[in-house]
Order: C-alpha cells, then sequence, then structure tokens
C-alpha cells in the first residue's frame, strides 16, 4: 500500500443513509436550529416528482418558506445572486438542495452569499477564501454519481465572461448529505449507467492519482465493488431498490475518495469534451475511462493491477497472472461499458463518433477534437495525473476514443 | 501567573539565502526563456497583457514575480511583492516547504499532490505557469536533477538542449 509522508482527509458531512432517509430532514435541521428552509432543485426533478416525495416526507414538520426551481443545467452567476436575494425576502434561514451536482453548487454559490452577507460571489473564488461556517445546508443527490454532497468544492458559471469560477473550501460541504434511494429510483436506464459511470471514474482515478492516500484508497475500492455488483442488475431491474441504495452508496463514497485524493486526465479530457461539445459528462467519463488509464499505465501499473480485483472479483484476479492484471482491469471496464451499451439499448456509449443528439446530428466532429485537447491544457486536473501531457498527448487520446479504438502505447512519451 | 517567553521561530537564515538566489535565478530565467523558446513565448502570447505571477512561500517569502508588458515583453520583476499587483500567487505553504522543492527533494507536482501548494488565481494561467516553469528547470538544471524536478523528462531537439540552453543561461546571468 501507498503511504504518503503527508496527505490531509477531510469528510465533516454526516451521511444519512436509508430508504426513508428523506424522513430525518425535519430533525436533522431542527437540531441545527433552522426550520425554514428554501428547496432548491431544477424543473427536470421537479416535473419527475421528487420534490413532491421530499415535501411529504417533511410533513409539515418544517417552515418551507420557497420552493426554487430555476436551477439551469449549468450552475450560473445571475441565478445565485438572484436566489440569494429571494432566500433574505423570504426569511430562510436553511438550503435543502435536491437535484444533481448543477442544484448542489448553486446552493453552495447561494449559501456563501447569505452566511457572509456579501452582494459580490466573485470576491470568494479561490481556495480557502472562506472562514467560517455557513448556513445550514442539506443536499439530496438525485443522481448517483458527481458525489457533490461530500465534496468541498463548487463550480459555478459566468456565461457573460464566459468563465468557470471554481470555489473551495471545508465550509463548503453540506451538513448533512441523505441518501434515499426513492430519489434515484426513476432515473432511466441510460442516466443510471452514464453517472454510475461516472462515479467508477471518481474512484479509479482517486485511486490511481498522484493524491491518493490509503483513506481514500479505501473509499475507492469499495465504491467500485458495489457498482460492479450493481450497476448491470439495476440497469435490468431498475425498480431495484437495494442496488439503488448501493449505487447511491457508492456514488457518495467515490465523491469521499476523490475530494480527498484527485481526479485527473480522465476528468481534464472529460470537461473539455462537455465545455466544447456539451456532452454528458456521465458519458465522457464512461468512454475516457480505459484511455486514462492505458495513457498512465508504465506510471501506476501496480495501482492499475489492484483495480482487477474490485472490478472482477477474487476468482478472475487470483487467475491472472500479475503481470497481466493491469491490462485485464482496463479490459474490464472496457467490458462493463459494453455490456451496459447492450442493456440500454445502444443508448450508453462506447466512443465518441457515435455520440449523437435528439436529430440524429453527430454531437463531437473530428474537426472539434483539436480545440478540446487545447481546452484540456488548461484544466487543473491535470497537474495531478501521473504522466505528463501536453498538447499531442490529449490529442492523441481523444482520438483514440472518438474512434473507439485503443491506444497505441507505443506513441506515448516516456521521461 | 508566570510570564512565558514567547518562542519564535528561527528565521533560517540560510534557507532564506539559498532560495532567494535560486528564485532570482528562476525569474531571470524564464525572462530569458521567453526571448529563446518558442514554447515559452507560445505560453506568454495566451496570457493576457500586464499579467503578472508569483512564486514564493508563505507567509514572508521569499518571492520572485514575473510579468510581461502591453508590449509583450516579458520582465522579471524582482522580489518585492507588496510593490506589484499580482494576478497569480503561486505560494508554497511554507519555506520549508519551498526549500525541500528548490533542493529537489520534492517535485513540483509531488508538492502539489501533497497539499503543499496554494495557487490564487486563474485555473488556465496557474496551468502554462506551471508548463513555464518546468521549461525553464530543464533548461538550467542537468538532466538527472531535471528529472527529480518535473513529471517527464522532454525529448527536445539537439539545438534545443544545446544552443538554446547556452542562449538561455547566457541571458539569465547577463540579464539581456
Amino acid at each position: 500500500m501507498h503511504i504518503p509522508d503527508y496527505y490531509e482527509f477531510c469528510c465533516r458531512v454526516n451521511i444519512v443513509t436509508d430508504h426513508h432517509a428523506l424522513e430525518k430532514i425535519p430533525e436533522l435541521l431542527l437540531s441545527m436550529g433552522a426550520k425554514n428552509p428554501m428547496v432548491l432543485t431544477d424543473k427536470g426533478v421537479q416535473a419527475a416528482g421528487l420534490i413532491d416525495i421530499v415535501i411529504g416526507a417533511i410533513d409539515n414538520k418544517l417552515s418551507i418558506k420557497t420552493i426554487e426551481d430555476q436551477v439551469p443545467p449549468d450552475s450560473d452567476l445571475k441565478i445565485v445572486n438572484r436566489l440569494a436575494c429571494v432566500y433574505h425576502e423570504k426569511g430562510c434561514d436553511a438550503i435543502i438542495a435536491v437535484g444533481g451536482g448543477s442544484v448542489l453548487d448553486t446552493a453552495k454559490g447561494i449559501n456563501i452569499l447569505v452566511s457572509e452577507q456579501a452582494q459580490d460571489l466573485m470576491q470568494f473564488t479561490g481556495a480557502g477564501v472562506l472562514k467560517q461556517k455557513l448556513k445550514p445546508l442539506i443536499a439530496v443527490p438525485t443522481t448517483a454519481g458527481t458525489g457533490s454532497e461530500v465534496t468541498s468544492v463548487a463550480v459555478i458559471a459566468d456565461h457573460e465572461k464566459n468563465l468557470k469560477m471554481l470555489f473551495t473550501s471545508p465550509f463548503l460541504l453540506p451538513d448533512t448529505a441523505i441518501i434515499d434511494p426513492r430519489m434515484t429510483l426513476t432515473l432511466p436506464p441510460h442516466i443510471t449507467a452514464a453517472t454510475a459511470m461516472d462515479a467508477m471514474a471518481h474512484a479509479v482515478e482517486a485511486y490511481v492519482m498522484l493524491s491518493k492516500n490509503p483513506l481514500s484508497d479505501a473509499h475507492a475500492i469499495e465504491a467500485i465493488k458495489l457498482i460492479c455488483h450493481h450497476l448491470v442488475r439495476v440497469i435490468k431491474q431498475p425498480s431495484d431498490k437495494k442496488g439503488r441504495l448501493a449505487l447511491a452508496t457508492a456514488a457518495t463514497m467515490a465523491g469521499i475518495a476523490f475530494s480527498n485524493s484527485t481526479v485527473g486526465m480522465v476528468h481534464a479530457l472529460g470537461h473539455s469534451m462537455g465545455s466544447v461539445c456539451h456532452l454528458p459528462h456521465g458519458n465522457c467519463m464512461a468512454i475516457l475511462l480505459p484511455y486514462g488509464l492505458e495513457y498512465n499505465l508504465h506510471k501506476v501499473e501496480d495501482e492499475i493491477a489492484e483495480l482487477l480485483l474490485p472490478l472482477a472479483g477474487e476468482e478472475i484476479y487470483a487467475c491472472t497472472p500479475q503481470k497481466n492484471r493491469a491490462l485485464k482491469a482496463i479490459a474490464c471496464i472496457r467490458e462493463l461499458n459494453q455490456i451496459l451499451n447492450k442493456a440500454t439499448g445502444g443508448t450508453h456509449p462506447i466512443c465518441f463518433k457515435n455520440i449523437k443528439d435528439k436529430q440524429g446530428n453527430f454531437l463531437v466532429t473530428k474537426k472539434m477534437l483539436p480545440e478540446i485537447a487545447r481546452t484540456a491544457m488548461g484544466d487543473g486536473t491535470i497537474f495531478y495525473n501521473p504522466e505528463d501531457l501536453d498538447y499531442e498527448d490529449c490529442l492523441m487520446t481523444i482520438q483514440a476514443a472518438w474512434e473507439g479504438i485503443p491506444l497505441d502505447r507505443s506513441k506515448i512519451k516516456q521521461g | 501567573m508566570e510570564t512565558f517567553i514567547e518562542i519564535k521561530p528561527g528565521r533560517k537564515p540560510f534557507q532564506r539565502i539559498y532560495l532567494g538566489i535560486m528564485l532570482w535565478f528562476v525569474g531571470k530565467a524564464i525572462q530569458a526563456a521567453a526571448r529563446v523558446d518558442n514554447e515559452v513565448k507560445k505560453e506568454f502570447k495566451g496570457m493576457p497583457a500586464n499579467y503578472t505571477f508569483s512564486l514564493g512561500a508563505f507567509p514572508n517569502g521569499p518571492y520572485m514575480i514575473v510579468g510581461k508588458d502591453d508590449k509583450e515583453k516579458v520582465r522579471y520583476l524582482g522580489s518585492n511583492i507588496s510593490k506589484h499587483h499580482v494576478d497569480l500567487e503561486i505560494t508554497l505553504k511554507s519555506m520549508k516547504n519551498l526549500f525541500v522543492l528548490f533542493t529537489f527533494r520534492e517535485s513540483t507536482p509531488i508538492a502539489n499532490s501533497r497539499d503543499r501548494m496554494i495557487v490564487n488565481g486563474d485555473l488556465p494561467q496557474a496551468c502554462a505557469a506551471v508548463r513555464i516553469l518546468d521549461i525553464v528547470q530543464v533548461y538550467l538544471l542537468p538532466k538527472p536533477l531535471a528529472k527529480l524536478a518535473i513529471k517527464r523528462y522532454p525529448r527536445w531537439s539537439l539545438k534545443r538542449h544545446t544552443v538554446d540552453r547556452l542562449m538561455v543561461l547566457i541571458r539569465t546571468i547577463t540579464g539581456i
């Protein structure tokens, strides 16, 4: 086991996991001295009827001041500013954020403004600017993937300036995360697959990147095990409540793992794919994950080999010679993508050239690849990748991922 | 109650002098590489006019500041951080961390992954600044030391390894 000379691990979130965890919200919020929450969500979550379930679970034990469902798919500075004003106007004293990464990031942004009594969110960008505890925030994730409910980071976009602002502080960690499988029960199979592969990418990257540590490793390994054991079953039987709870738990564990280790080139390339081509993040992660491992293989072969155990189980691990385990682990992830592709009727993509929008247009063309590679060079996660990456390396990797062919490892530069 | 004497940490004069010299050298070398090396020129071209960045140790330095003016000329701006507006600050959490880094016992990526650095500023520019620092380290250091400082020793052309390196070293020392 790799034990670094120095590492930090922090997860102060109270994680409440149960088939009826939502019913605990009033008790938890009252114990924090708050009873007038703002419920924050997006239109998709509202339309899926999930807010009705949350409100039903709260059962008039709290005085909900307002339900705001205006959060866009990409968290937005203007919305944060506007909703902070609504928070004050309605006399709220806490936030219950019900949704995916964007809703949770928006909630964190609002919480900064209302807790600091500030007007300008820009003054809190960067790391460690916040110096005091914020107002109570309860996170209720509705996808089993992002792990935002246990991360100390928020990304909020200023669409006017075309900027994404990063906020990092332990004070951004929600007070409580509510993991209730009712929130993910209605997710369609292709979204279940994409979000679970997002969690898988968090766990796998947390395990092989430079900032790994024994505590993040433990969370990462368990998350991978849970995903491998339950994902395909849940895709085939979406009403499997135990499986849903296991996937939600895995996503939270993967979130804890990567926020205390880091992610690397898979996320650097995935973020760029998302910003240039507007692809769903989970799909990018699923496709890029085996390529990221192939690229780093010569630097972290032992770590990748260790992943074979949670990915494939004891029997396959024991039957595979040590020197083949890393490649077998990568093959297992590719195989999982193939199974998911088949199980979702082809909607879970296995390469970028096949991804189409609802009108049947290709979302990623070969012409876009150089811009994606250039954008990735400005992504901070690239620092934590074990092997260095330049523009040509990024381009080579996404070209292979676009075609759906394995990376030609003889072309990877080694120092 | 007895009065306790406050124990102040040692000033570590040797470390401070060593780091001051190293930072001066790196700062001057960035200025030189920006005139000689195409990759460094390209990285600076991507930065806005009058952009400045610093590298140093929290809380009292030492620091080095590099910036480019509105005529795209890159200059080493000295070590006094209070005299300049700095757009991007790359700060090691202590002088000891910076000393470990500059004695090549820990590479920049490892220092970063062990949470020893604070980066304050725009992230894409921070990535560019780190790439510039990597290139400059390859110019300044012999290969075995450079390999300890960066992730991957680059495969450069013979001209870049010899002529360009010599030019960077001459310009660093003479300040031309």
